[in-house]
């Protein structure tokens, strides 16, 4: 249970592999009893732009940002740049992959992996003699 | 400057870059590729430019909603200030990763000229916050005729 999704992988396979250049979003990752909740800042993305895959236990998300915002005029101060944003996890096998949950709000990408039911907690009756 | 990551392009960099990350590794004990340096640094990360009539003030604020937000222009200082705790866990929760940040902001930018504060318009689209902001008459760019003497 432990080590769940602490693998960053350099890369997704084949047909969802990395844009050219891209930022990797930072990502906030925690595990409850029923299920794994992934976090990605995406700032700029809208969900038209956004794409997650699983495939071989590889979870990977892309973001295009919509369209050039503000980019009229003469820069005074640039402190961030816009593109693409890209990230690979290795996913442990025990989440159920045909039940991920996905939503995209202020920039945020929310995902949420059930866990396999043999995973969850399970009380055990025990029978008096 | 930009503090998240950013993977270039060009492959006979990319090995050099993966020790740069492994070097980064074993000085900070975390994955330099994986989100923003713990150091200080200043947020939101904004841009600003120009245009005849305005300022335009763009910010990453990714979690935020309208309400979270603050936003005053006084005589030529635009301030952003609000609170971020999105996505805290819930009790119990085991963490397994934690590179968004949290908890209270507040950001001056002083502009170079005189604005008309109270015609300021502020959008917030997918986590970006824009902030337009029109120049004061008086500093608008004027077109002087000029007359040609025979």
């Amino acid at each position: 249970m432990t080590n769940a999704i602490d693998v960053d992988v350099e890369r997704g396979p084949e047909p969802t592999a990395p844009p050219e250049s891209y930022f990797v979003p930072a990502t906030d990752v925690y595990e409850t009893v029923e299920a794994l909740v992934v976090l990605a800042e995406m700032p700029g993305v809208s969900p038209d732009g956004l794409e997650v895959t699983v495939e071989e236990n590889v979870l990977v998300l892309r973001g295009d940002p919509a369209g050039p915002a503000g980019e009229e005029g003469d820069v005074l101060l640039k402190e961030f740049e816009v593109g693409p944003f890209y990230r690979a996890f290795q996913l442990p096998a025990d989440y159920d992959t045909e039940r991920i949950e996905a939503s995209l709000g202020q920039g945020v990408l929310r995902l949420r992996l059930p866990k396999s039911e043999r995973l969850k907690p399970r009380r055990i009756e025990v029978k008096a003699e | 400057m930009a503090i998240r990551a950013w993977v270039p392009s060009a492959e006979p960099f990319a090995q050099l870059q993966r020790e740069m990350n492994r070097l980064f590794d074993s000085v900070f004990g975390r994955h330099f590729g994986g989100g923003r340096l713990q150091s200080a640094h200043v947020y939101p990360p904004t841009n600003v430019r120009e245009t005849p009539a305005a300022y335009v003030v763009t910010c990453e604020v990714p979690g935020l909603a309208m309400d979270d937000l603050e936003v005053y222009v006084a005589r030529e200082q635009l301030t952003l200030s609000g609170k971020r705790e999105d996505g805290i866990p819930p009790e119990g929760a085991t963490l397994h990763r934690r590179e968004r940040e949290s908890g209270r902001f507040s950001r001056a930018i002083t502009l170079p000229g005189p604005v008309q504060g109270d015609a300021t318009e502020a959008t917030l689209a997918h986590g970006v916050l824009t902030v337009r902001i029109p120049k004061a008459e008086e500093a608008k760019p004027k077109r002087v005729q000029v007359e040609v003497q025979q």
